[in-house]
């Protein structure tokens, strides 16, 4: 990829930049030729990779690395994307949004400082992946369980940072966070939480602190850089039940919904409740022209064809009780008896106990896995997929509303619907993945308009989504609009008051410092 | 979605033989494809520098790339399709049973990526890596 500068540094002051990271971590770990940029650039791109060009990439191995950068970006003003393992993939991969960036890659920072089995935590660095520390876990045999998205591949901190979820009873991560250890953009060093205070033996066991705790400040966010966190872990559980229940139509999600959330709420169901439709269940079975050889959308008297000569239903849900073996049964008494009330069917039930292989696809049991990018191979070529992720109450009106409108949008614009909905409590996100092949440049026209689309239909009806690809950020953040985009002001003004030259980040969430707000550069026009 | 895409590769995973899985990981859907291997723990990080020289290639190898090439991985279930396509047993969906791959390809592959491979960066896999882990997987070459 050819070198896009950042905006207003000459080719003279850029060198001279790279050269004074040189001098922080060595040669090998500045990368700024042709054939680096591409490492780093969004592999999923809608469209060109060199949307999102990164200028090069540095990568420090220490806290002490990453403060001498800090301040000498801050010297050179050369802005920065700290990424923790760059696979946001989806989202932007590694990529940055501001063209010309400098990527901070901290995938070298892979200590785990702390694996605490008597509290189930861990304290760990921002290139530990989940890989790494379900293997730490094993070899240290700690009685632990982690929480794991569908893509294992990334950083443990990274995913959490982005509020990235999973499907246990620890499957919001963003909440698992407890004490962050943080470079302010001057160079400066925090602790938040009881971090705050100098060798506290609360930090990674109490969330808040003494007074307002800035935790939160630091996640989705581009005011601060992230080098060592606390994660809470799960307690391995003596023994685990499944029940699978397939459920046969599409409005039946408003029964299902109204069924889990009250069991959710309650703590009958720990986990996170994914709910995928049929579409998931035939891509095992080959690729997409195997079952419909038009590029329009899949029509739906297909569909039900499909159902039927795969014996699927609409959608699947299972629902996974973690712990002691008498509390495992009678919580599955309770859900089994919510569901009969509903469908005839009893669920199929599959037990787990200690000893027992686990199922390494199993994302409901904290197995690291990446086979979830093998999506690309449905739609064959260079496969790519983007999210649209609104968040919605989880009751029957509003999944029901969310459903039917966006199965609309995306059939106006012919692309096959493919929805799930996972019930995290009061709450449910609706993934909705739209896959595209990347060499069909009007594929790509298409899915670029339906995604304005979506955002704008979503945000009409009192919707919005909870993280995006960085094409969407600003569109995204604009969807945030009380009182005149309060939120985003107030981000603006703490922005500039704590990196006056805007190196971290700039446009991150749609957030931009000032001295690039509103330049076309920027890359926000 | 992604869990029903995870069942995607238990097919393609029980395709090799040389992993068959203990029976009671077979208590998933009855009827339904075989069960995938079990977990497949990679090698600890080899010691030492890594902009050096002399680490195992095939250590290297199974850490750095073992994410998605050990059995049942992502890239292997992928290569595993491609490679039965191809007329080949299934086993040649790992890289390490590969006997045709030359170290260039290798290095070309990590560096530029293939079909749903991401490109490796130099972080994530240094040249000194890279070269050990082409020479390990380069067997065409030898």
């Amino acid at each position: 990829m050819k070198l896009t500068l950042p905006p207003r540094v000459s080719p003279t002051q850029f060198d001279a930049a790279l050269k004074a990271y040189v001098d922080v971590v060595g040669k090998e770990w500045v990368l700024a030729s042709d054939e680096d940029r591409d490492a780093y650039s969004d592999i999923y791109a809608p469209g060109s990779e060199e949307e999102w060009p990164a200028s090069a990439a540095v990568s420090p191995a220490s806290l002490e690395e990453i403060q001498a950068i800090v301040r000498l970006a801050n010297q050179h003003k050369t802005p920065l994307w700290p990424v923790s393992r760059g696979k946001n993939l989806g989202y932007g991969t590694a990529a940055p949004r501001m063209p010309g960036s400098i990527v901070l890659d901290l995938s070298r920072m892979m200590k785990v400082h702390e694996l605490n089995a008597e509290l189930g935590y861990c304290v760990i660095e921002p290139g530990v992946s989940y890989f790494d520390l379900y293997e730490h876990i094993q070899r240290e045999k700690a009685p632990l369980w982690m929480s794991v998205p569908g893509n294992a591949w990334g950083s443990v901190l990274g995913n959490a940072l982005d509020h990235g979820m999973g499907y246990t009873p620890y499957g919001q991560h963003a909440r698992n966070l407890c004490g962050l250890e943080v470079v302010l953009p001057d160079g400066d060093l925090m602790r938040t939480g009881m971090g705050a205070m100098e060798n506290n033996h609360s930090w990674h066991v109490f969330p808040l602190s003494f007074g307002p705790d800035w935790t939160q400040m630091f996640t989705q966010s581009n005011m601060g850089v992230v080098t060592k966190a606390g994660v809470w872990l799960q307690p391995a559980p003596e023994t685990s039940l499944q029940l699978t229940f397939d459920i046969p139509n599409e409005q039946d999600i408003g029964w299902v919904v109204d069924t889990v959330t009250p069991l959710k709420t309650a703590g009958v169901i720990e986990q996170n409740v994914f709910i995928p439709s049929w579409l998931g269940k035939i891509v095992l079975k080959g690729q997409r022209k195997d079952f419909w050889d038009k590029e329009s959308a899949i029509p739906e008297w297909r569909v039900q064809e499909l159902l039927k000569e795969h014996k699927l239903g609409y959608w699947q849900v299972q629902i996974r009780f973690y712990g002691d073996e008498t509390l495992n049964k009678a919580r599955a008494e309770i859900v089994k008896k919510a569901f009969k009330q509903h469908l005839d069917v009893p669920p199929h039930e599959h037990w787990w106990r200690q000893g027992d292989p686990v199922n390494q696809y199993d994302v409901t049991m904290g197995v690291p896995s990446a086979v979830a990018l093998q999506m690309g191979d449905w739609v064959g070529g260079r496969g790519a997929h983007m999210g649209f992720s609104p968040v919605v109450p989880a009751t029957s009106k509003h999944v029901l509303g969310q459903l039917n409108r966006s199965r609309k949008i995306i059939a106006d614009h012919d692309v096959d619907f493919y929805a799930s909905f996972t019930i995290g409590g009061r709450f449910a996100t609706n993934i909705n993945m739209l896959m595209y092949d990347r060499d069909k440049p009007e594929q790509v026209a298409n899915i670029r308009k339906m995604f304005d689309a979506l955002i704008a239909g979503t945000a009409e009806a009192g919707y919005a989504e909870y993280r995006t690809h960085l094409g969407w950020m600003d569109k995204v953040n604009d969807t945030y609009n009380f009182n005149n985009n309060a939120q985003r002001r107030l981000n603006e003004k703490v922005k500039d008051a704590i990196d006056p030259n805007g190196i971290l980040a700039p446009g991150k969430q749609g957030v931009w410092p000032s001295i690039y707000r509103d330049q076309p550069e920027g890359g926000k026009a | 979605m992604k869990k029903a895409l995870l069942m995607a590769a238990f097919f393609l995973a029980a395709c090799n033989s040389a992993d068959a899985p203990t029976p009671e990981a077979a208590k998933g859907a009855a009827g339904g494809p075989p069960p995938p291997p079990p977990y497949q723990m990679r090698a600890a990080m080899p010691a030492g520098d890594r902009l050096a020289a002399g680490r195992s290639g095939e250590e290297l190898f199974s850490n750095r790339c073992g994410s998605c090439h050990l059995a049942g991985g992502m890239g292997t279930n992928l290569l595993t399709k491609q490679r039965m396509m191809a007329g080949e047993p299934p086993e040649n969906g790992l890289l390490a049973n590969r006997k045709d791959l030359t170290g260039d390809y290798v290095k070309a592959v990590v560096r530029q990526g293939k079909m749903a491979m991401p490109r490796l960066s130099r972080t994530e896999v240094t040249d000194p890596e890279l070269d050990a882990i082409a020479a390990y997987l380069g067997k065409a070459g030898q």
